[in-house]
């Protein structure tokens, strides 16, 4: 079965990243396109298209760039590039196969919002990705894509490229504003919120790389060519990283509303032979765990995983064989954590520096099966509780895991 | 009406200024909610996540720091969920702290300690080993970090970034390694180091003069204003009465001069104020040697001396160290009664009165400036310019000097060679607090005056703002006076020899 393709349409095409290929398929007529509308206009055509914030949180984009003040002189657009949710590889893909289109949809952002300036904030790892990066945004330059006077019009938009230091909080907007202000990379207390008081104390939104790529297409086909994809509340498409023992892992891009079994077991080819399903994490390393009866007919929209117990997050969808102790499982999603957490909240400070002792307790002998009720109620209580969801994302894997696999957990601090 | 907003906290209508948190209206309305990282005088971090409130309507607990009062909000503070909320709020802050409490200088002031009674009373679930980090760090002349002890509130940071704008401290590291610190081996030496003790809410810094010294609660605290210079900051001196020891120095909260800071300078004002630099009884040189009097033979003497030369040959050399209350009743004696017109002020020869350090500390040392010279306006029927002027008194050649000596011995180290000055005259009267530094040839007699501690009244500030001594602790030495009594005393004494002469 064949999908409209938004931000794949450049798979299997030769040299996609160069900008004569992204021209030859329609490049920066979008961009073009817009610059001659309103920002209110575009704002309304956002709004009407369901797009949601591709980071994780789901956040509807068109409302979200309405918040900046109309009266605002100075805003910023900052695309978050900080890919660094575990088991998440979808905007390196993006880079990978056409930066133009990313640099296309800030400008038409840009544009929609009243910032003259933008920035790209990509995680030092992806070595390639950005000097692909860079690339495109110098031939975008030349081609006069960015800069003053865009198409004629009195627009200005000028883009630069800034690489993170590594780390994982820095992917939360606040932090990665925190960052890009030179600063230590700390989420930020809200109320203010970016859009009022963000980048250098000016409004300021964060869009992920997903998101802002999806721009120019929406712009080119409409609000409604949109929304004929996916689910009433979650339209469009969206990118899923199946990663685990399964035979195709890779990026797929399908509607949202798409059949997770169908993603694992058919466009990923099913399990490797021999494992077998125990368990899908399906957003992202701070998405609850789903087990394979849970599974059975849910589909990859917002609510629907919901409506589970999970969340969509950043699509990427991690597939648990068989034979993974849960304890390991958790042992590394509690480790990494506690390596990112920044520090400053403490329940977020202390209590994944507790669960991460905690499990350490079963490596060490000494822990008792009572442990794995304290893990729980340690999440429980580290759930809800700070300035930015990093804690929310290690409580809730550890409350789904400690609640689903109690027995196993407790069997492996017994040594059976 | 639109200017405030009233909303309901615990059942109780409460009423504030438009654009005040949750937080700050609590704490008008006298309702406890437990943090650690809000401080009325910094930003707010909204980090310790500890003063959760419950808000109708709202999907998840609120920290009430950073939640702004609008109208007609319902807020509880004691709904269950609350309750759990702030014992696990504390649970998490206790589980890597190293609970010496018995060795800690916080110990009886903490917040721990004080939130554990309040919203704890749980038996920890910790039994993992406690994260270790650097103790007893030297970050300074006065202070000493242990960064176990530290719950990483910021409030030390946000002062250094905030009021002495040094940015010196920040938190290292992250995660459970966070750690608060200076940059490379840098040492904090502002004069306002001590705040930073005050702010922590725990016992991560310590002041070392006041380290291991006393445990708090055999303090008592009596209100006052500090004496080394004219700003007037509003403070608590901290003693033992039952030692006559004076231990230290906090400011007091007064949103008109000091807000809530103080400087390190005035911390150190009481160091002269203990029994072994005071001067213990009266003292008057007889035959060339110096000896213990009882009060009335000092004073009387120096009656004596003053009917002999007569008011005119007799000149008052007053600091700007005492209160409005002592002056009126030091020049209502002397110059309405007794007739002396020649007043001097005495102070420090060169001081840059107009110098400021932008936070608190003047440059003009004195604490009653303005004080002193209304009251010599008063008496001299003009504005005298501020100067020193024992040079001029010693040029008029008195016969009788009574000096009112500065206290505070480190504003003025001019005090002893200006005293020397006073060497041809042939009655010199000290009233002095001070022992020290006045064993100089020529003094006829030596009063023991009470401290600023030690005596209520007020000072006028370099703005002229009424600076009020509210509360006195009973003097470190029994023999001192302040100059209302010593001068109600020479009083009684001179009546008493007038009664015995017309006899």
């Amino acid at each position: 079965m064949e999908f409209t393709k938004i931000l794949t349409r450049f798979e299997n095409i030769p040299n996609s990243r160069a900008l004569a290929t992204y021209e030859k398929h329609g490049g920066y007529e979008a961009a073009k396109k817009a610059l001659t509308q309103t920002r209110e206009e575009i704002i309304t055509l956002v709004k009407d298209s369901g797009l949601r914030g591709r980071g994780g949180a789901g956040f509807p984009t068109g409302l979200k760039w309405s918040f900046v003040p109309k009266t605002a002189d100075t805003v910023y657009l900052l695309c978050n590039n900080d890919e660094g949710e575990p088991g998440t590889f979808k905007d390196r893909y993006i880079l990978e196969l056409s930066p133009h289109m990313l640099i296309e949809g800030m400008i038409i952002a840009a544009h929609a919002i009243g910032a003259k300036k933008a920035y790209i904030y990509t995680r030092c790892e992806f070595y390639d990705e950005i000097r692909w990066m860079n690339e495109a945004i110098a031939e975008a330059y030349q081609a006069g894509y960015l800069g003053k006077n865009l198409f004629g019009t009195n627009v200005q938009v000028d883009l630069d490229h800034y690489i993170g230091a590594g780390a994982y909080i820095c992917g939360e907007e606040t932090g990665l504003i925190s960052s890009l202000e030179g600063k230590k990379g700390q989420p930020k207390l809200k109320p203010p919120f970016p859009a009022i008081s963000g980048y250098l104390g000016k409004p300021t939104i964060v869009n992920n790389t997903e998101t802002l790529a999806a721009v120019p297409w929406i712009i080119t086909h409409g609000a409604a060519a949109h929304r004929a994809m996916g689910t009433e509340k979650s339209p469009g498409t969206k990118l899923f990283c199946v990663s685990g023992p399964v035979k195709k892992p890779g990026v797929f891009e399908r509607p949202l509303g798409y059949p997770l079994k169908k993603l694992i077991f058919e466009d990923a080819g099913g399990m490797l032979d021999g494992k077998q399903l125990k368990a899908v994490i399906p957003g992202g390393a701070s998405a609850p765990v789903l087990l394979p009866a849970e599974i059975e007919t849910l589909t990859l929209d917002y609510e629907a995983i919901a409506a589970a117990g999970s969340m969509l997050g950043s699509g990427a969808v991690m597939v648990i064989p068989h034979d993974q102790p849960m304890m390991e499982l958790l042992r590394i999603l509690v480790n990494f954590f506690h390596h990112e957490s920044c520090g400053q909240c403490t329940p977020c400070r202390e209590g994944t520096g507790w669960l991460a002792s905690v499990v350490q307790g079963v490596e060490e002998k000494t822990a008792t099966p009572e442990d794995v009720e304290k893990l729980y109620q340690i999440a429980v209580h580290m759930e809800g509780r700070t300035i930015c969801a990093l804690s929310d994302a290690a409580a809730m894997p550890t409350k789904a895991i400690t609640r689903k696999f109690a027995d196993e957990l407790k069997r492996s601090i017994r040594g059976i | 009406m639109a200017d405030t907003v009233t909303f309901t906290l615990n059942d109780k209508n409460v009423t504030v200024p438009k654009g005040w948190t949750v937080m700050q209206a609590a704490k008008q309305a006298q309702v406890d909610i437990p943090h650690f990282c809000w401080h009325p005088g910094l930003s707010v971090a909204g980090v310790c996540r500890f003063c959760m409130v419950h808000v109708q309507g709202a999907r998840k607990l609120e920290i009430a720091c950073n939640l702004q009062a609008t109208e007609g909000m319902i807020v509880r503070t004691d709904t269950p969920e609350v309750k759990e909320a702030h014992k696990w709020g504390l649970e998490f802050h206790l589980i890597n702290h190293p609970l010496d409490c018995p060795v800690c200088d916080q110990a009886g002031e903490c917040g721990l300690q004080d939130f554990y009674m309040q919203v704890g009373k749980y038996k920890s679930q910790m039994t993992r080993p406690k994260v270790l980090k650097p103790k007893a760090v030297d970050l300074g002349p006065r202070l000493i970090l242990d960064t176990e002890r530290c719950i990483l509130c910021s409030r030390c940071v946000r002062f250094e970034e905030e009021v002495t704008k040094t940015g010196a401290l920040g938190i290292f590291d992250r995660g459970d390694r966070a750690i608060i610190g200076t940059y490379g081996e840098e040492k904090i030496e502002h004069n306002y180091q001590e705040n930073l003790v005050d702010v922590c809410p725990v016992g991560a810094f310590t002041s070392k003069k006041f380290r291991f010294k006393q445990r708090v609660w055999f303090l008592q605290e009596k209100s006052s204003i500090c004496p080394g210079c004219s700003t007037g900051c509003k403070i608590k001196v901290h003693a033992r009465t039952d030692r006559r020891t004076y231990y230290r120095v906090k400011p007091e909260i007064d949103e008109t001069v000091n807000g809530f800071w103080m400087c390190d300078k005035g911390r150190d004002t009481i160091a002269h104020l203990n029994r072994e630099h005071r001067l213990p009884q009266s003292q008057m040189r007889i035959d060339g040697k110096k000896q213990t009097v009882p009060t009335a033979q000092a004073l009387e003497s120096l009656r004596r001396a003053i009917e002999t030369a007569g008011a005119e040959e007799t000149a008052l050399l007053v600091s700007a160290h005492y209160t409005v209350e002592e002056y009126e009743a030091f020049f209502h004696y002397f110059c309405d009664q007794l007739g002396v017109t020649k007043v001097y002020q005495w102070r420090a020869e060169t001081e840059d009165r107009d110098s400021f350090d932008g936070i608190l500390l003047r440059g003009d040392e004195n604490p009653n400036t303005a004080g002193l010279r209304a009251a010599m306006r008063r008496v001299k029927g003009r504005t005298v310019p501020i100067k020193n002027e024992i040079a001029t008194c010693v040029s008029k050649k008195p016969k009788v000097v009574v000096a009112l000596c500065p206290e505070v011995p480190f504003t003025s180290p001019w005090f002893q060679e200006d005293l020397k000055q006073l060497a041809g005259i042939s009655h010199v009267s000290l009233w002095t607090c001070r022992y020290e530094a006045t064993e100089v040839a020529g003094i006829t007699s030596w009063i023991p005056m009470k401290g600023f501690a030690e005596k209520t009244g007020h000072f006028l500030n370099y703005e002229g703002a009424k600076r009020e001594l509210q509360e006195a602790f009973p003097s470190a030495t029994a023999e001192a006076l302040s100059v209302v009594e010593a001068v109600q005393q020479m009083a009684a004494i001179a009546t008493i020899t007038t009664e015995t002469a017309t006899l």
